[in-house]
Protein backbone atom coordinates (compact mmCIF):
# COMPACT_ATOMS: atom_id res chain seq x y z
CA UNK A 1 0.00 0.00 0.00
CA UNK A 2 2.65 2.20 0.83
CA UNK A 3 4.51 1.37 -2.14
CA UNK A 4 1.65 2.56 -4.19
CA UNK A 5 1.33 5.42 -2.60
CA UNK A 6 4.55 6.55 -2.98
CA UNK A 7 4.87 5.31 -6.66
CA UNK A 8 1.91 6.99 -7.64
CA UNK A 9 3.88 10.24 -6.40
CA UNK A 10 6.46 10.08 -9.00
CA UNK A 11 5.89 12.23 -11.76
CA UNK A 12 7.25 9.89 -14.25
CA UNK A 13 5.22 6.68 -13.55
CA UNK A 14 2.18 8.68 -13.58
CA UNK A 15 3.24 10.11 -17.00
CA UNK A 16 3.67 6.81 -18.26
CA UNK A 17 0.27 4.90 -16.62
CA UNK A 18 -1.88 7.79 -17.81
CA UNK A 19 -0.55 7.64 -21.27
CA UNK A 20 -2.16 3.71 -21.09
CA UNK A 21 -5.37 5.13 -19.57
CA UNK A 22 -5.99 8.02 -22.19
CA UNK A 23 -7.44 6.34 -24.96
CA UNK A 24 -9.62 4.24 -22.81
CA UNK A 25 -10.90 7.61 -21.41
CA UNK A 26 -11.76 9.04 -25.08
CA UNK A 27 -13.60 6.14 -26.39
CA UNK A 28 -15.84 5.72 -22.94
CA UNK A 29 -16.05 9.84 -22.99
CA UNK A 30 -17.17 9.74 -26.91
CA UNK A 31 -19.75 6.56 -26.58
CA UNK A 32 -21.55 8.19 -23.07
CA UNK A 33 -21.32 11.97 -23.74
CA UNK A 34 -23.21 11.08 -27.19
CA UNK A 35 -25.99 8.86 -26.02
CA UNK A 36 -26.67 10.91 -22.70
CA UNK A 37 -27.13 13.58 -25.04
CA UNK A 38 -29.23 12.09 -27.85
CA UNK A 39 -31.41 10.71 -24.90
CA UNK A 40 -31.32 13.88 -22.42
CA UNK A 41 -32.11 15.97 -25.46
CA UNK A 42 -34.40 14.41 -28.14
CA UNK A 43 -35.75 10.96 -25.78
CA UNK A 44 -36.50 12.26 -22.16
CA UNK A 45 -40.30 12.85 -22.02
CA UNK A 46 -40.97 16.87 -21.56
CA UNK A 47 -41.93 17.56 -17.54
CA UNK A 48 -45.40 17.90 -16.38
CA UNK A 49 -44.12 21.24 -14.98
CA UNK A 50 -41.65 22.80 -17.01
CA UNK A 51 -41.97 21.37 -20.61
CA UNK A 52 -38.80 21.37 -22.54
CA UNK A 53 -37.00 23.24 -20.38
CA UNK A 54 -36.28 20.20 -18.11
CA UNK A 55 -33.25 19.65 -20.36
CA UNK A 56 -31.39 21.52 -19.07
CA UNK A 57 -31.02 20.15 -15.75
CA UNK A 58 -28.76 17.20 -17.91
CA UNK A 59 -26.29 19.68 -18.60
CA UNK A 60 -26.48 21.79 -14.67
CA UNK A 61 -26.85 18.62 -12.49
CA UNK A 62 -23.42 16.90 -13.94
CA UNK A 63 -21.71 20.03 -14.30
CA UNK A 64 -22.58 21.60 -10.92
CA UNK A 65 -22.12 18.33 -9.26
CA UNK A 66 -18.31 18.03 -10.58
CA UNK A 67 -17.81 22.29 -9.54
CA UNK A 68 -18.47 20.55 -6.00
CA UNK A 69 -16.49 17.69 -6.17
CA UNK A 70 -12.91 19.56 -7.68
CA UNK A 71 -12.58 21.95 -4.24
CA UNK A 72 -12.40 18.59 -2.26
CA UNK A 73 -10.02 17.02 -4.31
CA UNK A 74 -8.18 20.48 -4.17
CA UNK A 75 -8.05 20.16 -0.31
CA UNK A 76 -6.70 16.54 -0.18
CA UNK A 77 -3.96 17.54 -2.87
CA UNK A 78 -3.18 20.21 -0.57
CA UNK A 79 -3.14 18.28 2.61
CA UNK A 80 -0.57 15.77 0.86
CA UNK A 81 1.22 18.11 -0.46
CA UNK A 82 1.49 19.65 3.40
CA UNK A 83 2.17 16.78 4.86
CA UNK A 84 4.12 14.20 2.34
CA UNK A 85 5.56 16.88 0.18
CA UNK A 86 4.05 14.82 -2.63
CA UNK A 87 5.45 16.55 -6.11
CA UNK A 88 2.41 15.50 -8.03
CA UNK A 89 -0.19 16.41 -5.72
CA UNK A 90 0.70 20.01 -6.30
CA UNK A 91 0.86 19.25 -9.86
CA UNK A 92 -2.61 17.74 -9.55
CA UNK A 93 -4.24 20.96 -7.16
CA UNK A 94 -2.48 23.04 -9.53
CA UNK A 95 -4.58 21.43 -12.62
CA UNK A 96 -7.65 21.21 -11.19
CA UNK A 97 -8.19 24.88 -10.01
CA UNK A 98 -8.35 26.15 -13.46
CA UNK A 99 -10.93 23.01 -14.31
CA UNK A 100 -12.81 23.99 -11.36
CA UNK A 101 -13.25 27.52 -11.91
CA UNK A 102 -14.79 26.64 -15.52
CA UNK A 103 -17.38 24.23 -13.83
CA UNK A 104 -18.11 26.28 -11.36
CA UNK A 105 -19.16 29.17 -14.16
CA UNK A 106 -20.85 26.81 -15.79
CA UNK A 107 -23.12 25.84 -13.47
CA UNK A 108 -23.71 29.16 -12.83
CA UNK A 109 -24.59 30.39 -15.97
CA UNK A 110 -26.77 27.46 -16.86
CA UNK A 111 -28.70 27.42 -13.53
CA UNK A 112 -28.83 31.21 -14.41
CA UNK A 113 -30.60 29.83 -17.89
CA UNK A 114 -32.97 27.90 -16.51
CA UNK A 115 -33.84 30.02 -13.41
CA UNK A 116 -35.25 32.85 -15.96
CA UNK A 117 -36.96 30.22 -17.62
CA UNK A 118 -38.39 28.90 -14.53
CA UNK A 119 -38.07 31.38 -11.83
CA UNK A 120 -38.59 34.31 -13.14
CA UNK A 121 -35.23 35.42 -12.43
CA UNK A 122 -31.45 34.76 -13.53
CA UNK A 123 -30.17 35.34 -10.02
CA UNK A 124 -31.10 35.62 -6.42
CA UNK A 125 -29.19 35.96 -3.35
CA UNK A 126 -30.24 33.14 -2.14
CA UNK A 127 -28.12 30.82 -0.11
CA UNK A 128 -27.50 27.57 -2.77
CA UNK A 129 -26.49 30.80 -5.43
CA UNK A 130 -24.62 32.58 -3.47
CA UNK A 131 -22.23 29.81 -1.69
CA UNK A 132 -21.64 28.24 -5.21
CA UNK A 133 -20.55 31.94 -6.23
CA UNK A 134 -18.05 32.26 -3.51
CA UNK A 135 -16.73 29.42 -4.38
CA UNK A 136 -16.35 30.42 -8.12
CA UNK A 137 -14.36 33.39 -6.25
CA UNK A 138 -12.34 30.95 -3.86
CA UNK A 139 -11.19 29.00 -7.28
CA UNK A 140 -10.39 32.18 -8.74
CA UNK A 141 -8.37 33.31 -5.61
CA UNK A 142 -6.25 30.06 -5.77
CA UNK A 143 -5.20 30.46 -9.12
CA UNK A 144 -4.28 34.32 -8.55
CA UNK A 145 -2.38 33.31 -5.17
CA UNK A 146 -0.44 30.79 -6.93
CA UNK A 147 0.89 33.46 -9.63
CA UNK A 148 1.42 35.42 -7.39
CA UNK A 149 4.09 33.85 -5.25
CA UNK A 150 7.27 33.41 -7.11
CA UNK A 151 8.80 30.44 -5.59
CA UNK A 152 6.59 27.38 -6.53
CA UNK A 153 7.53 25.43 -3.19
CA UNK A 154 5.79 28.57 -1.49
CA UNK A 155 2.69 28.49 -3.57
CA UNK A 156 1.98 25.43 -3.33
CA UNK A 157 1.90 25.72 0.64
CA UNK A 158 0.01 28.30 0.34
CA UNK A 159 -2.64 27.42 -1.94
CA UNK A 160 -2.74 23.99 0.10
CA UNK A 161 -3.56 26.19 3.07
CA UNK A 162 -6.28 28.37 0.86
CA UNK A 163 -7.78 24.96 -0.58
CA UNK A 164 -8.11 23.17 3.05
CA UNK A 165 -9.92 26.33 4.37
CA UNK A 166 -11.84 27.08 1.16
CA UNK A 167 -12.94 23.21 1.41
CA UNK A 168 -15.51 24.08 4.92
CA UNK A 169 -17.56 25.73 1.55
CA UNK A 170 -18.23 22.64 0.12
CA UNK A 171 -20.78 21.15 2.79
CA UNK A 172 -22.31 24.90 3.01
CA UNK A 173 -23.38 24.56 -0.51
CA UNK A 174 -24.13 21.07 -0.46
CA UNK A 175 -27.17 21.40 2.44
CA UNK A 176 -27.98 24.89 1.71
CA UNK A 177 -31.12 23.86 0.24
CA UNK A 178 -32.29 22.51 3.52
CA UNK A 179 -30.92 24.37 6.05
CA UNK A 180 -32.70 27.84 5.08
CA UNK A 181 -34.96 28.74 2.74
CA UNK A 182 -34.17 29.29 -1.14
CA UNK A 183 -35.31 29.74 -3.91
CA UNK A 184 -33.52 26.31 -5.47
CA UNK A 185 -35.42 23.45 -4.72
CA UNK A 186 -33.73 20.44 -2.62
CA UNK A 187 -31.79 17.12 -3.99
CA UNK A 188 -34.58 15.17 -5.72
CA UNK A 189 -34.95 11.02 -4.51
CA UNK A 190 -34.51 8.96 -7.25
CA UNK A 191 -37.48 6.46 -7.55
CA UNK A 192 -37.32 3.10 -9.06
CA UNK A 193 -40.78 2.65 -9.67
CA UNK A 194 -41.57 4.13 -13.54
CA UNK A 195 -44.72 5.52 -11.87
CA UNK A 196 -43.52 7.93 -9.35
CA UNK A 197 -42.09 11.37 -9.34
CA UNK A 198 -38.87 10.83 -10.79
CA UNK A 199 -38.84 7.59 -12.51
CA UNK A 200 -36.31 5.95 -13.79
CA UNK A 201 -36.64 7.68 -17.36
CA UNK A 202 -36.00 11.32 -15.92
CA UNK A 203 -32.76 9.84 -13.91
CA UNK A 204 -31.38 6.82 -15.91
CA UNK A 205 -30.24 9.48 -18.42
CA UNK A 206 -28.92 11.99 -15.93
CA UNK A 207 -26.71 8.94 -14.60
CA UNK A 208 -25.41 8.65 -18.14
CA UNK A 209 -24.47 12.74 -17.93
CA UNK A 210 -22.83 12.63 -15.13
CA UNK A 211 -20.49 10.00 -16.15
CA UNK A 212 -19.99 11.20 -19.04
CA UNK A 213 -19.17 14.67 -17.50
CA UNK A 214 -17.10 13.17 -14.81
CA UNK A 215 -15.25 11.24 -17.88
CA UNK A 216 -14.29 14.28 -19.35
CA UNK A 217 -13.48 16.36 -16.26
CA UNK A 218 -11.13 13.05 -15.92
CA UNK A 219 -9.48 13.41 -19.56
CA UNK A 220 -9.08 17.02 -18.26
CA UNK A 221 -7.16 16.79 -15.26
CA UNK A 222 -5.46 14.21 -16.64
CA UNK A 223 -3.85 15.97 -19.76
CA UNK A 224 -3.57 19.76 -17.63
CA UNK A 225 -1.12 17.59 -15.01
CA UNK A 226 1.00 15.99 -17.69
CA UNK A 227 1.38 19.30 -18.78
CA UNK A 228 2.54 20.31 -15.67
CA UNK A 229 4.52 17.21 -15.23
CA UNK A 230 6.17 18.26 -18.24
CA UNK A 231 6.49 22.11 -17.56
CA UNK A 232 8.05 20.96 -14.30
CA UNK A 233 10.40 17.92 -14.91
CA UNK A 234 11.57 19.41 -18.11
CA UNK A 235 15.58 18.76 -16.59
CA UNK A 236 15.09 15.58 -15.65
CA UNK A 237 16.67 13.11 -17.81
CA UNK A 238 13.31 10.87 -18.77
CA UNK A 239 11.61 14.06 -19.80
CA UNK A 240 14.71 15.21 -22.15
CA UNK A 241 14.93 11.39 -23.31
CA UNK A 242 10.91 11.49 -24.04
CA UNK A 243 11.41 14.97 -26.33
CA UNK A 244 14.23 13.58 -28.03
CA UNK A 245 12.73 10.51 -28.91
CA UNK A 246 9.54 11.68 -30.46
CA UNK A 247 11.84 14.02 -32.35
CA UNK A 248 13.39 11.70 -33.72
CA UNK A 249 10.88 9.52 -34.76
CA UNK B 1 4.08 7.51 9.71
CA UNK B 2 6.62 9.85 10.41
CA UNK B 3 6.23 11.89 13.82
CA UNK B 4 6.55 15.09 12.06
CA UNK B 5 4.68 14.05 9.65
CA UNK B 6 2.13 13.30 11.98
CA UNK B 7 2.43 16.53 13.78
CA UNK B 8 2.09 18.34 10.26
CA UNK B 9 -1.36 16.53 9.77
CA UNK B 10 -2.31 16.75 13.39
CA UNK B 11 -2.11 20.79 12.87
CA UNK B 12 -3.96 20.51 9.46
CA UNK B 13 -6.79 18.77 11.27
CA UNK B 14 -6.67 20.98 13.95
CA UNK B 15 -7.09 24.42 11.96
CA UNK B 16 -10.09 22.57 9.96
CA UNK B 17 -11.97 21.42 12.19
CA UNK B 18 -11.62 24.86 14.47
CA UNK B 19 -12.64 27.05 11.24
CA UNK B 20 -15.33 24.99 10.55
CA UNK B 21 -16.85 25.65 14.24
CA UNK B 22 -16.24 28.88 13.61
CA UNK B 23 -18.05 29.05 10.19
CA UNK B 24 -20.99 26.60 11.37
CA UNK B 25 -21.76 28.91 14.95
CA UNK B 26 -22.12 32.14 12.61
CA UNK B 27 -24.18 30.33 10.19
CA UNK B 28 -25.93 29.27 12.72
CA UNK B 29 -26.06 32.84 14.48
CA UNK B 30 -26.99 34.02 11.04
CA UNK B 31 -29.39 31.78 9.77
CA UNK B 32 -32.69 34.19 9.84
CA UNK B 33 -30.41 36.30 7.81
CA UNK B 34 -29.63 33.43 5.42
CA UNK B 35 -33.30 32.56 4.44
CA UNK B 36 -34.08 33.78 1.07
CA UNK B 37 -37.75 34.70 2.18
CA UNK B 38 -40.40 34.40 5.20
CA UNK B 39 -42.66 31.81 5.72
CA UNK B 40 -46.48 33.06 6.52
CA UNK B 41 -46.37 31.57 9.92
CA UNK B 42 -43.34 34.00 10.66
CA UNK B 43 -45.23 36.90 9.11
CA UNK B 44 -48.23 36.31 11.48
CA UNK B 45 -45.88 36.05 14.39
CA UNK B 46 -45.30 39.76 13.59
CA UNK B 47 -41.41 39.11 12.43
CA UNK B 48 -41.89 41.45 10.08
CA UNK B 49 -42.63 45.15 10.17
CA UNK B 50 -44.36 46.81 7.70
CA UNK B 51 -42.80 49.25 5.29
CA UNK B 52 -39.89 46.90 5.60
CA UNK B 53 -38.48 45.49 1.94
CA UNK B 54 -38.56 41.52 2.64
CA UNK B 55 -39.66 38.57 0.60
CA UNK B 56 -42.35 35.82 1.47
CA UNK B 57 -42.82 32.22 0.14
CA UNK B 58 -45.20 30.00 0.00
CA UNK B 59 -47.87 27.72 -2.03
CA UNK B 60 -50.45 29.90 -4.05
CA UNK B 61 -53.57 28.75 -2.16
CA UNK B 62 -55.97 26.98 -4.39
CA UNK B 63 -58.79 28.93 -5.48
CA UNK B 64 -57.87 32.39 -4.35
CA UNK B 65 -56.26 33.59 -7.42
CA UNK B 66 -58.37 36.80 -8.46
CA UNK B 67 -57.26 38.41 -11.95
CA UNK B 68 -58.44 41.92 -12.61
CA UNK B 69 -60.16 42.51 -15.90
CA UNK B 70 -58.60 45.24 -17.20
CA UNK B 71 -55.14 45.73 -15.92
CA UNK B 72 -52.01 43.45 -15.18
CA UNK B 73 -53.19 43.38 -11.39
CA UNK B 74 -53.88 39.89 -9.59
CA UNK B 75 -54.09 39.19 -5.83
CA UNK B 76 -53.48 35.95 -4.43
CA UNK B 77 -53.14 34.36 -0.96
CA UNK B 78 -49.78 32.50 -0.21
CA UNK B 79 -49.83 29.53 2.41
CA UNK B 80 -47.87 27.36 4.15
CA UNK B 81 -51.01 25.62 5.57
CA UNK B 82 -50.71 27.10 8.61
CA UNK B 83 -51.24 31.15 7.75
CA UNK B 84 -52.15 32.98 4.65
CA UNK B 85 -50.69 36.07 3.66
CA UNK B 86 -52.49 38.07 1.02
CA UNK B 87 -50.81 39.04 -1.95
CA UNK B 88 -51.14 42.10 -4.43
CA UNK B 89 -49.72 42.14 -7.59
CA UNK B 90 -49.06 44.41 -10.42
CA UNK B 91 -46.78 42.81 -13.15
CA UNK B 92 -46.20 39.91 -15.72
CA UNK B 93 -46.29 36.85 -13.13
CA UNK B 94 -44.00 33.58 -14.08
CA UNK B 95 -45.30 30.59 -16.96
CA UNK B 96 -45.02 28.38 -13.69
CA UNK B 97 -47.44 30.42 -11.47
CA UNK B 98 -50.57 28.72 -11.24
CA UNK B 99 -52.77 27.61 -8.12
CA UNK B 100 -50.75 24.98 -5.50
CA UNK B 101 -47.49 26.16 -7.24
CA UNK B 102 -44.79 27.70 -4.67
CA UNK B 103 -43.93 31.07 -5.02
CA UNK B 104 -41.76 34.04 -4.25
CA UNK B 105 -42.51 37.22 -3.77
CA UNK B 106 -40.87 40.54 -3.33
CA UNK B 107 -41.91 43.63 -1.74
CA UNK B 108 -43.46 45.04 1.58
CA UNK B 109 -46.50 44.77 4.09
CA UNK B 110 -48.57 46.93 4.09
CA UNK B 111 -50.21 48.19 7.73
CA UNK B 112 -53.27 46.45 6.51
CA UNK B 113 -51.48 42.94 6.60
CA UNK B 114 -51.81 42.59 2.61
CA UNK B 115 -48.35 42.03 1.07
CA UNK B 116 -47.63 44.00 -1.75
CA UNK B 117 -45.38 42.68 -3.95
CA UNK B 118 -43.02 44.15 -6.70
CA UNK B 119 -41.64 41.04 -7.76
CA UNK B 120 -43.10 37.18 -8.03
CA UNK B 121 -41.08 34.18 -8.83
CA UNK B 122 -41.54 30.92 -9.51
CA UNK B 123 -40.26 28.29 -7.06
CA UNK B 124 -40.41 24.48 -8.41
CA UNK B 125 -40.21 21.22 -6.36
CA UNK B 126 -37.38 18.45 -6.39
CA UNK B 127 -39.97 16.14 -8.22
CA UNK B 128 -39.83 15.24 -11.93
CA UNK B 129 -42.12 13.48 -14.14
CA UNK B 130 -43.93 13.58 -18.09
CA UNK B 131 -47.34 14.80 -18.43
CA UNK B 132 -48.26 10.79 -18.70
CA UNK B 133 -46.89 9.68 -15.17
CA UNK B 134 -48.40 12.87 -13.72
CA UNK B 135 -51.74 12.05 -15.29
CA UNK B 136 -51.25 8.54 -14.08
CA UNK B 137 -50.59 9.64 -10.52
CA UNK B 138 -53.58 11.61 -10.31
CA UNK B 139 -56.06 9.12 -11.33
CA UNK B 140 -54.88 6.86 -9.10
CA UNK B 141 -55.11 9.19 -6.36
CA UNK B 142 -51.65 8.48 -5.06
CA UNK B 143 -50.13 11.17 -4.81
CA UNK B 144 -47.20 10.32 -2.38
CA UNK B 145 -43.94 11.82 -2.40
CA UNK B 146 -45.50 14.59 -3.87
CA UNK B 147 -46.96 16.24 -0.35
CA UNK B 148 -49.17 19.42 -1.00
CA UNK B 149 -46.53 21.25 1.13
CA UNK B 150 -43.67 19.85 -1.42
CA UNK B 151 -42.63 23.79 -0.35
CA UNK B 152 -40.34 23.99 2.79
Amino acid sequence: MWLWFAKLGSPRWFYELSDKWLPWLYVSMLILMSVGLFWALLIVPEDYQQGQTIRIMYIHVPVASISLACFPLMAVAGTITLVWKMKLADMVAQSVAPIGAWFTGLALATGAIWGDQIWGTWWAWDARLTSLLIQFFLFIGVIALRSAIDSPDAAAKACAVLAIVGAINVPIIKYSVEWWNTLHQPASNFSIDPVAPNPPEVWVPLLVMISAVYVFFAIALILRTRNEILQRERRSQWVIDLVTREKNV
Amino acid sequence: MKPHRRKKLGIIIFIAAGLGTAIGLSLFALSNNIDLFFTPTQVAAGEVTPGQRIRVGGMVKEGSVEHDQDILEVSFITTDYNHDVRVHYAGILPDLFREGQGIVAEGSMSPDGTFIASRVLAKHDENYMSVEVKAALDAAGNTTGMPPGAMR
